[in-house]
C-alpha cells in the first residue's frame, strides 16, 4: 500500500502546488479588495471569508455574494480568481482520474491486494501457476475438500472465468507473469501456511523457471510441475522438483495400467478422484492388435505401453517424417480406406489420438462402422467439445487434462498418498480388487476422502497422553464411533508408516506407536470423527475402557477417593 | 546546480523564516503579529508539503512528517482565529495563537536542520 500511495502523491506533485498557487494568490486579492457593507462603509474582506468565498468559486458551486453585496472591484478581482482557480481545480480532478484509470497503478493494486488477500489466510494453502483447464479441474476438486487455493496466471479471460465460477471459498487471484519471483512470493510460497506449488502451464520453459524459483527460494516447498521434454524433466529433477509430470507418458501409462492390472488403475482413479463423484468400474481393454492413429508424443507413449504389455500395434500416420515412424501406414485414418489398409477387421481395439478432436471424433466413428465390435480409445483435448464425446461414448475417453488433475491431487492431498500408490503398483491385480471391495464394502462407491494422520503431541495429543500412561492404542481404538463405542467408523487404514517402512493395509490390532504416519480411506464424517478420537482424551478414554472421566477437577477429586 | 534542490530548498527555508516573522514579537500584543504573515507562512508551508512527497528515502519520509506537523499547527492557528475573532478577549486568543505558531516554528527548524545536515552528508 505503501508503495502505490507514494505513486499517487508523487504523480499529484504538479496539480496540488497548481491549486495552492493559485487559491493563495486569488484569496490574498479578494481581501484587498475595497467593498462597501451595508452601512455604506468601506470594509475589507478577512482571510478566511476570502477563503470561503473563493473556495465555493474555485469548485463552480458558486454561492452568490456574501455577507455583502461585492464592490465593482470585488468583483473584477472574482472574474478574474473564476479563471485563475477554476482551471487548476479542473486540471488536478483530471489528473486524478488519469492516474486512477492508469494501467500501471491497477496493476500495482491488485498485487497489493493479492499480497494481502494471501497473507491473510491463516489455514493451510496450495498455490496454481497457471488457470488453464487441468489447474481449473485441481482448483475444483482441492476447494471440495476444503482446502484453500491460490492462483497466478497471465491471462485476464482465463481469470473471468474464474471468477465466474461458484467455489465453496474465495480463490485470491492475480494476473501476472508466474516466472517473476516477486509473483510468488506475493503468492505465499514464503508463506508458513503454504503447502505446496503447481505450475501446470503448457509451456516447458515457464515451469522451469518457476520451479527454480521456488527451490532456490524455499527448498522445502513441494513443487509439483509439469514438462513435455525429457531434457526439461531431467533438468527440473536435478534441483529437486518433488513430481514431473509429462501428460504424455502419463496417458500410455495408464493405458497399460488399463490393460495390465484393471483393480491397481480402478483404485488409482478412485483415491485420487474429487470427493462425492461415483467411479463405475470401466471394461477391461482386450488383448490383441491395436490400431494406433497419430504418432505423435501421446501415440508414441500409447505404442511404447502397449508393447511393453506384448500387444502388437499397427500405427497410422499422416506425417511419418515428421514423427520419425519407420514402419507405419500413411494417412490420418478419417478415411475407411486407410482403416482398412491398417487391417481394422481383424483389429482388436482403437487409439484415435491425434491432437484434433475432430479427426478424433471422425477416426472413431468410421472405424465403429467398419467393425462394430472393435474397443474404441479416444483422445479428448479440449474440454470445450465435452458434449459431442459424451454423446459419442467410447469406451475410454482419455483427457489428458483430467490425468494430469488426478495425478497432482495423488501428490497434493498427501505424500503418503502419492507412495502409497507408488507402492500399489507393484501388487498383483487381486490385491487391488480385493481392496477395491473392502473399500466398497466399508464407504460406498462414491469417491472417498483420503488423508494421513500423523502420532505427535500436535496433531494427536489424546493419544500420546494415553500411550504415556502405558495404555495401548491401536488401529481399532481409532475406529470406533466417538457416541458410540460399540459402532465401528467406516474407515480403512490403508498404509501405515512406521520409521520409514510402509506397512500396507495394516491389520486393525496393530498397536500404534509415537511418530507413527498412518493414511486412511473414509467418509468426510468419518474424517472428523477420527479427528475428534485423536484430540479429545475424555472420548478415547471413553473409547479405550467405556469409562466416563469427569471434565471438573472436584468430581475428579471426587471420583479419584472413590476408588 | 539543480533547479528543482534550489526551488526545495527556497520553499523550506521560507517556511521556517515566515514562521520565525510571525512569531517574532510580544506574544500577547496583536499588533506585532499580522495576519497576512500567518496567511503567507501556511501557504508556503503546504507548497513545501507537497514538494516533500513522494521521496522515499528515510530522511524524505521524516521531512514529510515535520511538514505535516507544521501544517497542522499552522491550520489550526488559522482556525482558531477565524472562528473565534471578535467573540473572544482578543490578547487570550493571540496567545493561543502565537504559541501554536512557535510549536509549527519548532518543526520548521527540524526541517531546516534535516534539510542542512543532508546536504552536508552529500559527497558530490
Amino acid at each position: 500500500m505503501n508503495s502505490i500511495l507514494f505513486l499517487i502523491l508523487r504523480r499529484l506533485r504538479r496539480p496540488l502546488i497548481l491549486i495552492i498557487v493559485s487559491f493563495a494568490i486569488a484569496i490574498f486579492g479578494l481581501t484587498m479588495m475595497p467593498g462597501v457593507d451595508d452601512k455604506g462603509q468601506i470594509w475589507h474582506m478577512t482571510v478566511f471569508q476570502a477563503l470561503y468565498v473563493i473556495s465555493y468559486t474555485a469548485t463552480t458551486i458558486g454561492f452568490g455574494e456574501v455577507p455583502y453585496p461585492f464592490s465593482q472591484s470585488q468583483r473584477l478581482w472574482t472574474t478574474f480568481s473564476i479563471y485563475f482557480t477554476v482551471i487548476p481545480w479542473f486540471y488536478a480532478i483530471g489528473k486524478i482520474i488519469t492516474l486512477l484509470q492508469d494501467t500501471a497503478l491497477k496493476q500495482a493494486i491488485a498485487a497489493e491486494r493479492f499480497g494481502r488477500a494471501v497473507n491473510l489466510l491463516q489455514e493451510p494453502f496450495y498455490i496454481l501457476c497457471s488457470y488453464g483447464q487441468s489447474a481449473t479441474l485441481l482448483a475444483k476438486a482441492l476447494d471440495h475438500m476444503n482446502m484453500r487455493v491460490v492462483v497466478i496466471e497471465r491471462s485476464q479471460s482465463r481469470l473471468d472465468e474464474l471468477e465466474l465460477t461458484d467455489s465453496k471459498q474465495v480463490i485470491p487471484h492475480f494476473c501476472g507473469d508466474a516466472m517473476l519471483p516477486d509473483n510468488l512470493i506475493r503468492a505465499g510460497i514464503l508463506n508458513p501456511h503454504c503447502r505446496g506449488l503447481v505450475t501446470l502451464t503448457d509451456n516447458d520453459e515457464v515451469n522451469l523457471a518457476v520451479a527454480i524459483a521456488v527451490k532456490l527460494l524455499n527448498p522445502k516447498l513441494p513443487v509439483v510441475a509439469r514438462a513435455e521434454r525429457d531434457d526439461i524433466a531431467a533438468n527440473m529433477a536435478s534441483f529437486g522438483t518433488d513430481h514431473i509430470i509429462n501428460p504424455y507418458t502419463l496417458f500410455g501409462d495408464q493405458l497399460a495400467m488399463r490393460v495390465h492390472a484393471l483393480g491397481t488403475y480402478l483404485l488409482h482413479e478412485w483415491l485420487t478422484g474429487i470427493t462425492g463423484e461415483t467411479l463405475l468400474p470401466p471394461e477391461p481393454p482386450p488383448r490383441g492388435r491395436w490400431i494406433v492413429c497419430g504418432y505423435g508424443r501421446f501415440g508414441k507413449s500409447v505404442v511404447a505401453n502397449l508393447e511393453r504389455e506384448h500387444i502388437t500395434t499397427t500405427i497410422i500416420e499422416a506425417k511419418p517424417e515428421l514423427t520419425g515412424c519407420n514402419h507405419c501406414i500413411v494417412g490420418s485414418g478419417t478415411e475407411a480406406k486407410t482403416l482398412k489398409e491398417a487391417g481394422i477387421e481383424s483389429a482388436v481395439g482403437i487409439v484415435a489420438g491425434t491432437d484434433n478432436d475432430i479427426n478424433n471424433l471422425s477416426i472413431v466413428m468410421t472405424a465403429f462402422e467398419l467393425n462394430p465390435n472393435i474397443f474404441l480409445v479416444i483422445r479428448k483435448n479440449n474440454s470445450h467439445n465435452a458434449a459431442l464425446f459424451k454423446q459419442f461414448d467410447a469406451h475410454i475417453t482419455m483427457q489428458p487434462t483430467y490425468i494430469i488433475a488426478h495425478e497432482c491431487l495423488a501428490h497434493l492431498i498427501s505424500p503418503l498418498l502419492a507412495q502409497f500408490l507408488t507402492l500399489v503398483r507393484d501388487q498383483t491385480n487381486d490385491w487391488a480388487n480385493q481392496l477395491i471391495s473392502q473399500l466398497v464394502s466399508k464407504v460406498g462407491e462414491e469417491v472417498p476422502e483420503t488423508w494421513a494422520v500423523t502420532i505427535d503431541q500436535q496433531t494427536a495429543p489424546a493419544v500420546t497422553a494415553l500411550m504415556h500412561q502405558h495404555i495401548t492404542i491401536t488401529l481399532q481404538t481409532l475406529s470406533r464411533q466417538p457416541t458410540d463405542r460399540e459402532q465401528a467408523l467406516d474407515i480403512v487404514p490403508l498404509m501405515l508408516l512406521r520409521n520409514q517402512q510402509p506397512m500396507l493395509v495394516p491389520a486393525f490390532d496393530t498397536p500404534l506407536m509415537m511418530g507413527d504416519q498412518i493414511l486412511f480411506c473414509g467418509r468426510p464424517e468419518a474424517k472428523t470423527a477420527v479427528t475428534t478420537l485423536l484430540e479429545h482424551d475424555k472420548t478415547l478414554t471413553y473409547i479405550v475402557d467405556g469409562s466416563e472421566t469427569p471434565n471438573s477437577l472436584v468430581f475428579r477429586w471426587l471420583m479419584a477417593k472413590k476408588v | 546546480m539543480n533547479l528543482e534542490k534550489v526551488i526545495f530548498g527556497f520553499f523550506i527555508v521560507l517556511a521556517m523564516t515566515l514562521n520565525f516573522g510571525f512569531f517574532l514579537g510580544d506574544i500577547d500584543n496583536p499588533a506585532h503579529h499580522h495576519i497576512y504573515e500567518l496567511y503567507a507562512a501556511i501557504v508556503v508551508s503546504l507548497i513545501a508539503t507537497v514538494l516533500k512527497f513522494g521521496d522515499r528515502t528515510h530522511v524524505g519520509a521524516i521531512l514529510l512528517s515535520t511538514s505535516l506537523a507544521a501544517d497542522l499547527q499552522l491550520i489550526t492557528a488559522a482556525i482558531l482565529w477565524a472562528s473565534l475573532s471578535g467573540k473572544y478577549d482578543e490578547q487570550a486568543l493571540m496567545v493561543y495563537i502565537v504559541s501554536l505558531s512557535g510549536g509549527a516554528l519548532m518543526a520548521n527548524i527540524i526541517s531546516v536542520v534535516l534539510l542542512i545536515a543532508e546536504t552536508i552528508s552529500q559527497r558530490r
